[in-house]
């Protein structure tokens, strides 16, 4: 159950990203160019974020790597 | 004398930045405003409490040289004060309970309520990280950590490689992680489900790896969306050493306390969904993670952030996140009298069912006179496990063997380059 759920979303993940094949072209990528625009525009914040999440509930993960062990969970 | 500062270069000179970043092809993860040459320090104190509980102050400084050929190096340096206290895992009682804690301290416990013992501790971390380009398609990371606290020693290396395809329509990732940590437990490692005996004073070795792959693309003009699949291993000590689990008899009363015991072995699998989304001005940040592991717990992670741009360096940001996690296997909130131990357990409420709802905002500025950028973030976290789990016997369907936790979270955050 658990590994059919994970591949579903596999699925669905890939399907939105190969959803259309519009392309953005270099000059209409403006908006795209802005700092806001990333996925983690602040990354520190988001890493003070993480830590607190990681030391009260009992998951983990998906942000990507970096940072290191703690003894707080 | 002085009129106003003058604003519209700044603004010209973003704009231009902009689109010259804009021809030189975007990439779907967005390096952006870091791609200048010069050196960057940012500041961040980060003021965390919980209603009678724990509290941390933590400051941490982080210094970036961004050179010209794109590579930059970062080191960072973190300090965490904890005080406070943590509950114990224990049950309460009609009557006033005591508990000894590993560092020789007495601690009362008032009846009726959740047993918690004090703790203050100190955690030092140093991080460093190497970004190279190779080429215009590719980014290399390159990383390491170590931190130190009272009972604990974490050491570990990452790396990470992005690769542009698709006329940089679409980013994927690579990477993973190993850490080597040590657990020390003040007064020794107690044997699982003891009484408390010791069993010795040395390290117990802690090893994890994590790998993940990901992909992001560029949707539209205005949408990005990427999905992440992580796995993580963990081995060695998982056990929470301080943590206690109560031995009731049949009328719910807790007559003894047992240590925590977990698995030797965890691995974890966690999926993210992300997008951002521009809508003229303001911007739309979703994101959904699942996640396994292998010791039973599930969970579901939604996030919704809104940035709405208030000028070039003024923002406010919301944020409301919702998590909620099924109860690890061996998770039980106390164990029966005469009945066999089983092999596993603990009563460590975050290994239980448990919800998590954050309510907060980022309000981000800077001033006219001076060159960096400020944010301070504000939220309020609360907690909310089962109140009345199934396991709950006799007087203990009288207590609330959950009650929420209020958390509050302050971070301010400055950020300048030269």
């Amino acid at each position: 159950m658990k590994r059919t759920v994970a591949r579903l979303l596999t699925v669905l993940g890939l399907l939105l990203l190969i959803a259309g094949c519009t392309t953005v072209k270099p000059w209409d990528r403006d908006l795209l160019a802005q700092k806001r625009m990333s996925f983690n525009p602040t990354p520190m914040l988001q890493a003070i974020d993480e830590h607190i999440y990681f030391s009260k509930e009992a998951s983990m993960g998906g942000i990507g790597v970096g940072g290191g062990g703690c003894g707080c969970n | 004398m002085a009129g106003p500062p003058e604003k519209r270069p700044t603004v010209v000179r973003d704009a231009l930045h902009t689109a010259a970043l804009a021809l030189l092809l975007v990439p779907a993860t967005v390096q952006a405003a870091d791609s200048e040459a010069g050196d960057k320090i940012d500041l961040t104190w980060l003021q965390y409490g919980e209603q009678s509980r724990t509290r941390i102050a933590e400051p941490v400084v982080r210094f970036t040289h961004l050179m010209p050929d794109g590579q930059s190096f970062s080191a960072q340096l973190g300090i965490d004060i904890i005080t406070g206290a943590s509950p114990t895992g224990a049950l309460p009682s009609g009557q006033v309970q005591t508990h000894t804690t590993p560092s020789g301290r007495v601690v009362t416990s008032p009846p009726g309520q959740i047993p918690t013992a004090p703790f203050q501790d100190h955690r030092l971390s140093l991080d460093a990280d190497w970004k190279r380009p190779l080429g215009r398609l590719v980014i290399t990371t390159l990383g390491g950590h170590v931190s130190r606290e009272k009972d604990y020693q974490s050491l570990g290396a990452n790396g990470e490689v992005s690769v542009d395809v698709w006329h940089r329509m679409m980013t994927l990732t690579a990477g993973g992680s190993i850490n080597h940590d040590s657990v020390f437990p003040v007064g020794g490692t107690p044997a699982g489900l003891s009484d408390g005996t010791i069993l010795h004073s040395s390290a117990n070795a802690k090893r994890v790896g994590n790998i993940f792959f990901g992909a992001s693309r560029i949707l539209s003009r205005k949408w990005m969306a990427g999905v992440t699949g992580s796995r993580t291993f963990e081995s060695g000590y998982l056990t929470e050493p301080y943590k206690l689990v109560s031995v009731m008899n049949d009328n719910g009363q807790p007559i003894s306390e047992l240590t925590d015991k977990r698995p030797s072995i965890r691995n974890r699998t966690s999926l993210l969904f992300s997008s951002v989304y521009h809508l003229t001005d303001d911007v739309l940040y979703n994101s959904y993670r699942y996640y396994t592991d292998s010791w039973k717990v599930r969970s579901h992670t939604l996030e919704i952030r809104y940035r709405h741009q208030l000028d070039t360096d003024t923002y406010i940001e919301p944020l409301l996140r919702f998590y909620t996690q099924s109860a690890a296997s061996f998770y039980t909130v106390g164990l029966h009298d005469g009945a066999p131990l089983p092999d596993f357990a603990s009563s460590d409420y975050r290994l239980g069912r448990l919800q998590t709802i954050t309510l907060g905002a980022t309000y981000g500025f800077a001033f006219d006179d001076n060159p960096g950028n400020w944010v301070v973030r504000a939220e309020y976290i609360r907690q909310a496990g089962d109140s009345s789990p199934p396991g709950a016997v006799g007087i203990q369907r009288g207590f609330d063997l959950a009650p929420p936790v209020n958390i509050y979270a302050i971070v301010v955050g400055y950020t300048f380059k030269y």
